[in-house]
């Protein structure tokens, strides 16, 4: 379980970079777009997991660090005039400093109170979003301008969709160094059992913030993401419908695994385009139908869709 | 005969609300030994075990590990600074296997590495990190569960893989929280074993908290009995036996007032 990851993992990331190069020629932009976007929620939700599957927190505030992550890169892109590559990575630095700031105070709670006082952190940070004009651009929002890599401006989704890939399978990689890690093993410990961690010598407050402050980071990331696949944004666009969304696609794939939480991503984020496409009628019911994946989930797959999966293989060996 | 003490705990404090779960509580605990806190049931034994892991802070009184004050620490440095636990109401890593419950135990003998870099360094250590885990579930008699859920270890096993998650952090003290509470004959008798070959082998200390009297008189070499937070006696098993205070502790004033 720990240790390096097994060399056939890395095929799988290998994989992912090869078809981010080999499938936009072949593919139409749509579903390009698609897919970007799944790569973006698929970033935010890896982060989420580490939080929460991993380390046992169960935080809010992830919107509110894409907000972070996306107004930073947006901003550094417009006002300094930063590459791409720049730009994203402070844009998520700034993200992960903000997460360290909240973590401090919000890991001394627990549960319903770290859940609630990081609730209230998000909206706290979504009207700053929207009041701050000077620099957010307020309510009227932001014009994303045409991000370069490279010298290449990145007009499309047909371009974006192989920088998507490398982020997404960089992200990929790091988190299966760090949950095989002793960091992770640390985790882990501080979600099954904090006197146990304390009593084998883990510092919990540390394992705490350095896990909320990374998954900030991915959060951030994933928010640079989201700027490279948008042409706007406002404060509208980082509130809590996004954050439930994100914690769906945790909780329904398989908290605590990283195919879980991929499966998730596919299956709740492509639900309100099939619910566009093939029940015009039925996209007012989107958020019943999220609300009864989650209930149900909860109630008969506690670890998610991967987790049933795993468990029946292994009850059937 | 010169014995050093290696542990003490000087008039100890502790009050929950209007109760003093504890009060006035002294003991010394000496090197190489295996001295027994015993006391019925709600005498604050596990208190003071959570004093010294610091999981509960005492209003006053003074806690001394090798020189060291304990209460100037933070519950990980009580580990790191050779003290190890386990728990009473079985603590454990659930979700996690059994050989990583001993990792996580063996945590504060583990370097440090960055996860990113998957160079050398973190192979080795998880490496050696495993063998050691290994060697002392092999000792406990754990190895055959090696890969099984700890959750799904039956209750025995599950007493002894908390110890084992102890041993792991290579202890200098160890507090043992019940270890035989609700384990059958057999499975004492072995645990009586192991301990007596950890102390008088390995140079370790221990400190077992017990309710059952019965069950340390074979292997204490010194015996402290607390009664509503204080300390009511302490000296060798046979004194303690006899002691008519630690009588009546135990078997109410009844037996004296019928003969």
């Amino acid at each position: 379980m720990f240790g390096s990851p097994p060399l056939r993992h890395q095929i799988v990331l290998l994989v992912l970079v090869a078809i981010g190069f080999a499938l936009p020629p072949f593919v139409p932009e749509y579903y390009l777009f698609l897919l970007n976007s799944l790569m973006v929620w698929a970033a935010l939700a890896l982060g989420l997991d580490l939080l929460m599957g991993w380390s046992g927190q169960f935080a809010f505030a992830h919107m509110a660090f894409f907000g972070v992550g996306c107004y930073g890169t947006v901003i550094l892109t417009k006002q300094l005039d930063l590459p791409f590559l720049l730009a994203m990575p402070g844009g998520a630095l700034i993200a992960a400093v903000v997460g360290f700031l909240v973590a401090i105070p919000s890991t001394r709670l627990r549960s319903i109170y770290l859940a609630l006082a990081t609730f209230a952190f998000a909206e706290g940070a979504r009207f700053v979003f929207n009041s701050w004009t000077g620099l957010t651009g307020g309510p009227d929002g932001l014009r994303i301008p045409t991000m370069t890599i490279a010298g290449w401006k990145m007009t499309s989704d047909r371009q974006v969709f192989p920088v998507l890939a490398i982020i997404l399978a960089m992200l990929l990689f790091a988190t299966q160094q760090i949950v095989r890690s002793r960091f992770g093993r640390e985790m882990s410990a501080v979600r099954d059992s904090e006197h146990v961690a304390m009593a084998s010598g883990i510092d919990v407050r540390r394992v705490k913030v350095l896990a909320f402050t990374v998954s900030a980071l991915y959060s951030g990331i994933a928010g640079g993401m989201y700027a490279l696949i948008n042409s706007f944004i406002n404060a509208q666009q980082f509130g809590m419908d996004g954050a439930v969304l994100a914690l769906s696609m945790v909780v329904v794939g398989g908290m605590g695994s990283i195919p879980g939480v991929l499966i998730g991503v596919v299956l709740i984020g492509l639900l309100p385009v099939v619910l566009q496409t093939k029940l015009r009628s039925m996209q007012l019911w989107q958020e019943l139908i999220y609300g009864v994946m989650l209930t149900l989930s909860v109630t008969f797959m506690p670890r998610g869709i991967w987790g049933a999966v795993t468990g029946a293989l292994r009850g059937r060996r | 005969m010169s014995v050093s003490v290696l542990f003490r705990i000087e008039d100890l404090l502790v009050q929950f609300g209007g109760l003093r779960a504890i009060d006035a509580f002294s003991m010394e605990v000496e090197q190489g030994s295996i001295h027994a806190l015993i006391g019925p049931n709600g005498a604050g034994k596990s208190t003071v075990l959570n004093c010294v892991s610091r999981f509960v802070t005492p209003r006053s009184g003074r806690m001394v590990f090798d020189g060291r004050d304990l209460l100037a620490a933070r519950p990980h440095v009580v580990t790191r600074m050779g003290i190890a636990r386990t728990f009473q109401n079985i603590e454990l890593c659930r979700e996690m296997s059994v050989l990583e419950n001993v990792l996580v135990g063996a945590m504060s003998q583990t370097p440090r590495y960055l996860p990113f870099l998957p160079g050398f360094a973190r192979g080795r250590i998880e490496r050696d990190a495993v063998m050691q885990a290994e060697a002392l579930l092999e000792r406990t008699g754990l190895l055959p569960f090696r890969d099984a859920k700890a959750a799904d270890l039956d209750f025995g096993r599950q007493k002894l893989l908390d110890l084992t998650r102890a041993l792991a952090a290579k202890p200098r003290m160890l507090f043992l929280d019940e270890p035989a509470a609700g384990l059958r004959n057999a499975e004492i008798t072995a645990l009586d074993a192991l301990l007596v070959d950890l102390v008088r082998g390995g140079g370790l200390t221990i400190v077992l908290v017990e309710h059952v009297m019965q069950l340390v008189m074979s292997v204490a070499d010194h015996i402290t009995v607390l009664n509503f937070g204080r300390r009511i006696a302490d000296g060798g098993p046979a004194e303690i036996r006899r002691n008519p205070d630690v009588i009546e502790a135990y078997l109410g004033t009844d037996a004296h007032a019928a003969g």
